[in-house]
Formats: structure tokens, C-alpha cells, sequence
């Protein structure tokens, strides 16, 4: 199996950019309600590692 | 006011157990093989052109991705017709193996809920098909509708839109840009992390780190903003098939809608002449930065050294829209939606939250967060993926459904749309879906090709014909050409 990662290295690297540093107006996050306890139970199951075996091949 | 035509076809991520990406285009064949009975088992292709290009040339080839190239090596390659795996359904859909991801293209819908609705509906036929795979292989057979891997694998949602040939590649260009760099503030459906452009711990686009280029036929590598791919499934001397490939596949069947219904404000602003005009020179960045900005208005750099903001352009389109679109109660309804939207997101959270896909799902990543802990980590992609997983037990989307926070239609309400087609042309499909392989010799979105009583015979199917509903009852072929004769 192929698992060689892609050319996804940042190409502009911007150290000092911090997410509400774009330059246009920003407003602060709100409190948010949580989620039920059923969907929590739900994230606690998934598997952390998925994502890292997860592969596909590029499509259009 | 001209009632568009559109389609969305969607490329699905999928896992078997104990498979990976070498067998990924054996698997997808497999997966599209099971389909039920009642379809028909494959597509005319005499009049696909992808290698077109709208402002009239044709390129050798295609870009592909460099990574992509290796897996195939040495292998035997199979007739491409067998490597397609394609399939007619009975309401006019279209599904087949492309690059390895199973895609099912929506008939060709002109109401924009109808269409959000045949795409969710596509969804069922995929995991359906999924699931019989995974009881012949006794293995676990997962389904995502999503367009990343987390490691620089895109794969695409295109959404299709009829438009006269007349309004030309310049004018659509600049309609369309500013709107497509702005769009995922409303449409888009979330990625944590970032793959190729710069850092980000969470974004709304799934496709925005994916587009290098302005405008370019291409779309498997180098992808563009705006897709010059000039193959119009209707009359090329009157039509364009407007190919959108910068978009996100949607779980919100609203977020759909909202996807597929403000390009057609832009179409239609401009086909009345009066759409906004912003120049933006580089539309694959400025839609990296639009996605980044989830924390703020964002900022979308202009010509002449001038700035805006994605809500500022998207705001642009809805007032110019509102006397253009106001005999259409769809298009009146999503211009009212967005405003408001637009306007609650900061100020009103709850009722942006649980209307738009990235919203939604960084609401539900940031619960599982705890104090300190980074949002760029494998264990939050994982999470993410999780949203996009169609099933109704495990997924988050699907969890989000369960809880009653988000609205999604039922399956009850859904599978129905598998065998009905749409009005329009598809109607016309399906009818030869049903009448099966012993009549139709060959099926397209621009023609049909029927074993009459005078031999075989093409019929074309008009874009914007008015396709009766007795389609719907044909129950031979005769009936079916008088009809097509007729249009």
C-alpha cells in the first residue's frame, strides 16, 4: 500500500498569523449551548486514529 | 424569468476493511456493482467532450495528480467501460465508479429544494449499495460524503447549471468568482486542520485548500476556481453546462440548497445585466482565507490595493438579486435566509449553528476539546471524518439528526426519490430505465437511443423542453417515441 504524504506542506508558512488577524472585523466568539449527552457519548466512541489511517485517492 | 437546469453529482469517500488506496478502484467497481435490479448497466458516452475548453480550444490531456499516477502501475488495465461500472436508475440518476470514488450524479433538477432532496436521496442508494457489499465480503464497508483525506486527497462535488451559450466564458467569469470565493461562509461543510495551504486549526471549506488556479479545464490537479470544462449535454450552439467544482458536499440538505441557489441568483443577475462587479486577482487564495475566517468577517483583497468582506459581496448579490428574482418563491425565500444568516451568525449563533455544515460541526469538535488541547491533532480529524460517516447509528451528522438539532429529511420521506424522476428531461430517462435493455440501446443526459418498431433510433432530449407527465406511465416504446417526437 501507498501511504507517502501528499505535497500538503504549508507553502507560506505565517508564524505570527493568529486566526482573528485577518484584517477584516472580528467579534468574539459567544457562549454556545452543549451538545446532548448522547451525541458526547457518540464522539467518545469514534476511533482517535481514523483519521490517520484514513486514505483515498484524488478525484475530479 | 428562465428556470435553470441543474445537477449535483457527488464523488463519495469510502473504506472496506482491510483494503486501502491500491484497491481503490476495484472496490468502488465492486460497490456500484450493487445496485439493485431495474437499472440500466450503461451510459452513452458519444457526446462527452472533457477536454473542451469553454474559451475554444481542446487540451491534450487532462492534469492528473503526480501521486495518483503510481497506483495504477503495472497492473492490467481494464476497458474503461468496465472500469465505470456505470448505471441508469430509474429516476434518471446516474451512478458509476469515477477515480475510484463511487459518484452519484442527481437527475437534472429545476427546483432547488427538489434537488437537495434527490441529492440527500442519493445518499441512501450509496449506503444501501455499501451495505450489500459489506455482507457478501463479510467486512465493514464505511461511506463518507466529504472531498478530503486529511492528507491531500481531494475528491469533488460539481454542481451543473444550463446557460445560453451566448452569455460567453468573460462575463460568466467574473459573475460567477466573487461569488464562488465568498459562498462557503454559507455553504461550507468544515475541515479541521489545513492540507497545503497555510496553517489553520479549523475552516469551512473541505475544497478551499485544493484550488490553485483562476480558470482552467482541469480538475483532477492544478484545480481551478472557475472549471472552463465546455461539455454542455444539450446543444453546444446554444448552451453551456456551467461546471462548478469549488464546492463542498453538503449533509444539510439546506446548506444544498443555499449552494445551488445562490449561483443561480448570480446567473440570473446576469442574465439580466445587473451583477455586482468585483475583481478579485487571486480567487484561489482569497477562498483559502475566506475559509479560514472562522472567527471573523474575513477579508477578501481586491484590485487597486482595496479590501472587502465575504458577507459584503454575498450581501451585494442578494440586494441586486431581490427584484430580479421576485416572481420566484424559492429564489425570494433563500435571498430572506441568507440575510439572515448573515446577520445572526455573530449575533445570534443558535440559529446560524445548526443551518450551515462548518458551523455545525465546529460546534460539535470544540465539546470534545479539552482545556488546552490543540484542535490540529489526529484525534479532532478523526472526529471530523466522523461527521461525514452516513450511518445513522455512528456518524455525527447522523447524530446531530438523532438529537433533533438539525433537520434532515426522513428516509420515508427520501427513498421514494430514487424511483420517481424530477420534471424535465430525466423524466424521459427514467422512462427508459423502465422499459429496460431490451429497448434502450443507449442513455445519456442529452439523448436516448431506442430498438423501435423501425429499428434503432436517437432521440435527443432538449434542455428546456416542457417533458409531460405521462412520461411517467409509458409503458412502450412506441408511446415513448410519439412523445419525444413530439416535444
Amino acid at each position: 500500500m501507498i501511504h507517502a504524504d501528499r505535497t500538503t506542506k504549508p507553502v507560506e508558512p505565517q508564524p505570527d498569523r493568529k486566526l482573528n488577524d485577518e484584517g477584516g472585523p472580528s467579534k468574539p466568539d459567544l457562549n454556545r449551548p452543549s451538545a446532548p449527552n448522547e451525541l458526547l457519548k457518540r464522539m467518545k466512541n469514534v476511533d482517535p486514529d481514523q483519521a490517520k489511517k484514513y486514505r483515498q485517492r484524488s478525484g475530479e | 424569468m428562465r428556470r435553470i437546469l441543474a445537477g449535483i453529482e457527488t464523488e463519495y469517500g469510502f473504506t472496506i476493511e482491510g483494503r486501502g488506496t491500491n484497491d481503490q478502484v476495484e472496490d468502488a467497481m465492486a460497490l456500484v456493482r450493487k445496485s439493485p435490479n431495474g437499472c440500466l448497466r450503461f451510459w452513452d458516452y458519444r457526446f462527452e467532450s472533457p477536454r473542451k475548453d469553454l474559451r475554444g480550444f481542446e487540451v491534450d490531456q487532462l492534469s492528473i495528480d503526480p501521486t495518483d499516477a503510481v497506483f495504477d502501475q503495472g497492473k492490467a488495465q481494464l476497458p474503461a467501460t468496465e472500469i465505470r461500472s456505470d448505471h441508469i436508475l430509474p429516476n434518471g440518476a446516474r451512478f458509476y465508479n469515477d477515480h475510484g470514488h463511487p459518484e452519484y450524479a442527481t437527475p437534472e433538477c429545476y427546483g432547488l429544494k427538489e434537488l437537495a432532496r434527490h441529492d440527500a436521496a442519493g445518499e441512501i442508494w450509496v449506503t444501501d449499495c455499501a451495505q450489500r457489499l459489506a455482507e457478501e465480503l463479510h467486512k465493514t464497508v464505511r461511506v463518507y460524503k466529504n472531498n478530503s483525506d486529511y492528507h491531500g486527497a481531494s475528491y469533488g462535488t460539481h454542481e451543473s447549471y444550463l446557460v445560453p451559450r451566448s452569455l460567453g466564458f468573460q462575463k460568466l467569469y467574473e459573475a460567477l468568482v466573487p461569488l464562488l470565493v465568498a459562498r462557503p461562509v454559507l455553504t461550507g461543510a468544515g475541515k479541521t486542520g489545513f492540507e497545503g495551504r497555510s496553517p489553520c486549526d479549523f475552516q469551512m471549506s473541505q475544497r478551499a485548500d485544493f484550488f490553485t488556479e483562476k480558470a482552467s479545464v482541469d480538475t483532477l490537479y492544478r484545480r481551478p476556481i472557475f472549471n472552463t470544462r465546455d461539455e454542455p449535454h444539450a446543444p453546444p450552439q446554444s448552451w453551456i453546462r456551467l461546471h462548478v467544482i469549488s464546492g463542498d458536499a453538503n449533509l444539510m440538505p439546506t446548506c444544498t440548497l443555499r449552494k445551488v441557489g445562490l449561483v443561480k441568483l448570480a446567473l440570473h443577475l446576469l442574465e439580466a445585466g445587473v451583477c455586482p462587479k468585483w475583481e478579485i486577482p487571486d480567487p484561489a487564495s482569497a477562498m483559502a482565507e475566506v475559509s479560514r475566517s472562522t472567527n471573523s468577517e474575513g477579508r477578501i483583497d481586491l484590485a487597486g490595493a482595496s479590501w472587502t468582506t465575504p458577507r459584503h459581496i454575498l450581501e451585494s448579490y442578494l440586494l441586486a438579486a431581490q427584484p430580479v428574482v421576485s416572481t420566484d418563491p424559492e429564489l425570494s425565500q433563500l435571498i430572506d435566509d441568507c440575510y439572515s444568516l448573515l446577520e445572526a451568525r455573530f449575533d445570534r449563533p443558535d440559529d446560524f449553528i445548526f443551518q450551515v455544515d462548518w458551523a455545525a460541526k465546529q460546534w460539535l469538535l470544540q465539546q470534545a476539546l479539552e482545556p488546552g488541547e490543540g484542535w490540529n491533532t489526529t484525534a479532532q480529524k478523526s472526529l471530523d471524518l466522523q461527521y461525514h460517516l452516513l450511518d445513522p447509528d455512528e456518524g455525527l451528522y447522523t447524530g446531530l439528526v438523532a438529537a433533533g438539532l438539525v433537520a434532515h429529511p426522513s428516509h420515508q420521506e427520501l427513498a421514494p426519490l430514487l424511483v420517481t424522476p424530477p420534471s424535465g428531461r430525466a423524466k424521459a430517462r427514467g422512462a427508459s430505465v423502465r422499459l429496460g435493455p431490451e429497448i434502450t440501446v443507449a442513455a445519456g443526459w442529452s439523448n436516448l437511443r431506442l430498438r423501435t418498431s423501425r429499428g434503432e433510433q436517437d432521440f435527443a432530449l432538449p434542455p428546456d423542453a416542457d417533458y409531460p407527465d405521462a412520461l411517467d406511465g409509458v409503458s412502450d416504446v412506441e408511446e415513448l417515441g410519439a412523445i419525444l417526437n413530439g416535444l
